[in-house]
């Protein structure tokens, strides 16, 4: 047996792979393809304080190797995921690590406020969503911004926080220096990058938000260099996603610097695809002669130094 | 907790026939779909392209285990599955969605239009073998662009083509072929319309329907990605509680009712 036990800092996960907020919703639909105990976790849809619409439709593009969305957020709001969901995804036996998306510093530090009373496992703020015109990416491309947000949820809760960052700013690396500074317990990498799908005839954007956030292989190369860099300038775990669509793509995260990884988009198109990620990333192991997973995080040997 | 009702299905392509150019019917040895779909559901099949595609399912033939999809080249995705061959591997989930509601109802008239015909034939399947009263109208093109004339003529319904080329039963579109079934026809009650087809032409079936105060039910289409509710992105308007709002095309759907759905 392949160990895959893991701590991401105060919190003992079962194994690294965990749900991607946005693409697994609570997990109930998820149910019936495959036992979610032996995931490592859910991240929920992302949640606002009040129910949101979302945006308009359409709100799906394919790409090469991969799709746009501009779902922007739709969800129920905090009162009815604590009413509706939470009491289901508590009893599913995996970690329950709820994304938390906020208008303002205001809002996140409320809806930190109220999870803290909560049976949850970890807040994941959403620093990074690209569909949605207040919060999210604008603070999340922003050091100084990363940083006092975190400062200051960090005051309302003694939830482990994780901090999900955009790749769409300029260094990756200060804003992971700066959720440092602010106090995160967790960094995770990548949320979407921002995109356009363009239909020549109608000379119009395919999606209706006209712009949408990037997902699925073709992002993975950009999610592992992020992951490498961040790794070798902050002490906080790393939590890898973009385009992990394998148990090797896995892997390549977890070499990279990652303690454990998100599955988002495969889930889409292959809703086992959570339990088969984490069977093929131990069939792996045995080849390579490894009994614990955790032994290939941050094994990376850069070229030339 | 294991997981009891899987519907992610590795299946076979059994036979492909060809209807024209651009549409063909592929018939999939799928038997757990077959046992379990009822008309309106989809399966959300595996192509050459990143994502599933959505298809619905046009007839089922329980005993043997088969499905058959009707399935139009758009795009990519749905080109690549028209040059599938018997014997190709397919993974298929469904079946999915919320399908066309049929309890207590006495008369069905299915509008279809174009490509919407392929779904409403598992309707009038549905409706012989549970002894429902049935009719049809297929609304196409032309004449030369019109899919499943000999089947539905081979369900002995009666049934109206329209052709907006004016070379079928009536010149004009299926709601127009509708309005003047509904002239002749003497009401009965329990009577439903079930549409399926470009949108135009469901809005135009539903306004008709509530016209002659007839319950109608429709087939939403939106682009896709997970096929099963976690993903978002397939959102349609509807009506509820008085208040517009956004419901998933792929669960809470694809069929409506007519008076919910926020044209």
């Amino acid at each position: 047996m392949v160990k895959t036990a893991l701590q991401i800092g105060s919190l003992s996960l079962k194994n690294p792979v965990l749900a991607a907020s946005g693409t697994f919703g609570f997990g109930r639909e998820m149910a019936r393809f495959q036992d979610l105990s032996r995931l490592g976790g859910i991240c929920s849809k992302g949640l606002t304080l009040h129910p949101r619409a979302g945006n308009p439709p359409p709100r799906v593009a394919e790409t090469s190797c991969g799709m746009l969305n501009s779902v922007g957020l739709q969800n129920p709001g905090l009162d009815a995921f604590l009413r509706d969901e939470l009491p289901f995804m508590r009893q599913l036996g995996c970690a329950v690590i709820v994304n938390v998306a906020g208008h303002s510093t205001d809002e996140y530090c409320e809806m930190c406020r109220r999870l803290d009373q909560t049976a949850i496992d970890a807040i994941e703020l959403n620093l990074s969503c690209p569909n949605v015109r207040e919060g999210c990416m604008l603070i999340g491309s922003e050091a100084r911004q990363i940083e006092s947000l975190i400062r200051q949820v960090k005051l309302e809760t003694k939830k482990p926080v994780w901090a999900k960052l955009t790749p769409n700013v300029t260094s990756i690396a200060d804003m992971a220096l700066a959720a440092q500074r602010g106090g995160a317990d967790a960094i995770v990498l990548i949320n979407t990058l921002l995109g356009m799908a363009i239909d020549h005839r109608t000379r119009r954007p395919v999606l209706g938000n006209n712009t949408g956030g990037l997902s699925g292989p073709a992002i993975k190369p950009v999610a592992l260099r992020m992951v490498a860099e961040v790794s070798r300038l902050v002490d906080l775990p790393l939590i890898g996603v973009g385009g992990i669509m394998n148990g090797q793509d896995a892997l390549e995260f977890l070499v990279a610097g990652a303690s454990a990884v998100e599955v988002g988009t495969a889930s889409l198109i292959r809703p086992a695809a959570c339990q088969d990620i984490l069977a093929e990333m131990q069939a792996l192991a045995r080849v390579d002669g490894v009994d614990d997973l955790a032994e290939y995080r941050g094994t990376l040997q850069l070229w030339g130094g | 907790m294991l997981p009891e009702d899987p519907i992610e299905h590795a299946v076979t392509i059994r036979s492909v026939r060809r209807l024209n150019s651009l549409t063909a019917v592929l018939v999939l040895d799928a038997p757990l779909i077959a046992a379990a779909a009822t008309p309106g559901q989809f399966v959300n099949v595996t192509c050459d392209q990143f994502l599933r595609r959505p298809i619905g399912i046009m007839a089922v033939q329980r005993r043997e285990g088969l499905i058959e999809l009707g399935i139009r080249a758009v795009g990519a995705g749905t080109r690549n599955l028209l040059q599938k061959k018997p014997g190709d591997p397919l993974s298929v989930l469904g079946p999915l969605g919320h399908g066309f509601q049929l309890d207590g109802l006495r008369r069905v008239i299915t509008v279809g239009g174009g490509s919407g015909v392929f779904p409403l034939f598992f309707v009038q399947q549905v409706c012989r073998e549970r002894g429902i009263d049935a009719l049809a109208v297929c609304g196409y093109r032309s004449k030369n662009e019109s899919i499943l004339r000999d089947e539905y003529a081979g369900l002995g319904c009666q049934t109206l083509f329209a052709a907006d080329a004016g070379d079928l039963d009536v010149a004009g579109q299926a709601a127009d072929a509708l309005a003047q079934l509904l002239r002749q026809l003497p009401p009965v009650p329990g009577t439903a319309i079930l549409t399926c087809g470009p949108r135009p032409m469901m809005q135009a079936v539903a306004e008709l329907a509530r016209r002659n105060q007839l319950p109608c039910q429709v087939s939403l289409e939106e682009r896709m990605a997970c096929g099963i509710g976690v993903c978002l992105v397939c959102a349609c308007q509807v009506k509820a509680d008085g208040k517009t709002g956004y419901q998933r095309c792929c669960v809470d759907g694809p069929v409506f009712d007519a008076e919910v759905v926020a044209w």
